[in-house]
């Protein structure tokens, strides 16, 4: 028997003037670093770094559902919304939990959307962070496909999108990590894989924004997988490029999510990633 | 119309006797494929998981291979029939096509980049996928496993 040292709870903040109750879990203590799932999926894509002692020793890892998304609870009356995420909201979003948890100047990992909105804050809110690491980060991605796949009474919109994105995980990737991965997307809630793409294909305003990034103050690291067929390569590194004292990383073994696929492989990527962020203020 | 759809037509071998020697060399190449699509229908039905997520999934599909069509008829998931082209008869949901060298990668235990998923031969330009693409989607982990049966299993790699 093991218990893990993850620990999760709640937290109710407000955003877009209505309550959401955000399910959190963290890790180790230090120097803060806030972890933001991809599209469709949850928390649980942070598990393996949250339980690497030699991460959690000197950093508070922390990592929240998104509302809709895992054991965070669609807002009241959701039976008759559509789930359109969007940047202002996912913004939203992320500064309350910050303000909720009284985190002071984390580190911002993001995930493929959480890397794209990290670039976001990393322009717009660059005091609330004392750094950005953008995984399978871009400026922007246009769709190859119908996001409206993904929400239909005659087919399992969670099974479409975990086959679909599984296009996007590396050979590379330990079997049971692959489909531990699948499965977040498989659970995923009806309707939410097409909302976060609606952001994540729709939204091109950070384009416009990369310019206002001041690496001086907040570093910015993005890291990209070779297997990643959203974000590729060339994708993270026009991005990078645009952003003036960027550093990038290309994994040539990994695909769209690292830190879930394939734990082993992007320990090292991610370590690195950390020692390029400032020491940074404790919680 | 193109060379490829006509050579293995009857008109095609009236009119282009000249061309009979790589002819026979596509039919070798053919029947080649046609074996692999033999292996992999055998490989489907001692594959339970797979007949069991492609239980409702009864259509034809057509894949081509460089020149080559082969023409897949699945029955609640089991491979009926296979079927070479051309032919003009045979009605399709969706079609996946690639070339030879690149299927070969795909079947590789690590593929690289962009050949290790259907839809990344698509990326790296070197398939096409066209038809009904729902019907395809909503199948999708069905067919993406049938079609990588060929290929080898690997050890976990760090």
């Amino acid at each position: 028997m093991s218990i893990e040292p993850i620990t999760g709870r709640y937290l109710t903040v407000t955003v877009e003037g209505a309550p959401r109750r955000i399910y959190f879990e963290e890790a180790g203590q230090g120097r803060p670093v806030l972890c933001l799932h991809t599209a469709g999926a949850d928390t649980r894509q942070w598990r393996h770094l949250m339980n690497d002692a030699g991460i959690t020793a000197n950093n508070r890892m922390i990592a929240f559902d998104l509302p809709w998304h895992g054991k965070s609870l669609p807002p009241e009356g959701f039976e008759t919304e559509e789930y359109l995420l969007t940047t202002e909201a996912y913004i939203e979003t992320v500064l309350a939990v910050i303000d909720g948890l009284g985190l002071h100047r984390p580190v911002l990992a993001g995930c493929s959307m959480g890397g794209r909105i990290a670039l976001q804050l990393a322009a717009l809110h660059p005091d609330k962070f004392s750094g950005f690491i953008a995984i399978e980060a871009s400026d922007f991605q246009p769709a190859w496909y119908d996001i409206d796949w993904f929400h239909r009474p005659d087919a399992h919109g969670g099974e479409m999108g975990a086959a679909l994105v599984s296009a996007n995980i590396s050979p590379f990737a330990p079997n049971a990590e692959r489909w531990n991965t699948l499965w977040m997307f498989m659970q995923s809630g009806p309707g939410v894989f097409r909302g976060d793409l609606s952001f994540y294909t729709k939204d091109d305003s950070l384009i416009a924004r990369l310019g206002d990034i001041d690496t001086a103050k907040t570093p910015v690291h993005l890291i990209v997988g070779a297997y990643d067929l959203t974000c590729t390569p060339e994708d993270a590194k026009r991005t990078a490029d645009a952003i003036d004292g960027a550093t990038l990383a290309v994994m040539d073994k990994l695909g769209h999510f690292p830190m879930s696929e394939h734990p082993v492989g992007f320990r090292p990527f991610f370590v690195d990633a950390l020692k390029r962020m400032p020491a940074g203020g404790a919680a | 119309m193109p060379w490829a759809v006509l050579r293995n037509t009857r008109i095609g071998m009236a009119v282009k006797p000249a061309l009979m020697a790589p002819q026979c060399q596509g039919y070798e190449e053919e029947s080649a494929m046609i074996e692999t699509f033999h292996t992999m229908q055998a490989k489907l039905e001692a594959t339970p998981h797979l007949l069991r997520l492609g239980r409702l999934f009864s259509e034809n599909v057509l894949v081509q291979v460089g020149d080559d069509e082969i023409y897949l008829t699945f029955d609640k998931g089991h491979l009926t029939h296979v079927t070479a082209g051309p032919s003009r008869k045979t009605p399709w949901r969706f079609a996946l096509r690639t070339d030879g060298e690149a299927l070969a990668q795909f079947w590789q235990p690590l593929p690289a980049p962009g050949f290790h998923d259907i839809f990344g031969l698509l990326k790296v330009g070197r398939g096409n996928i066209d038809g009904d693409i729902l019907c395809l989607v909503k199948n999708l982990r069905f067919f993406k496993e049938f079609m990588a049966l060929p290929r080898a299993k690997r050890e976990d790699a760090a």
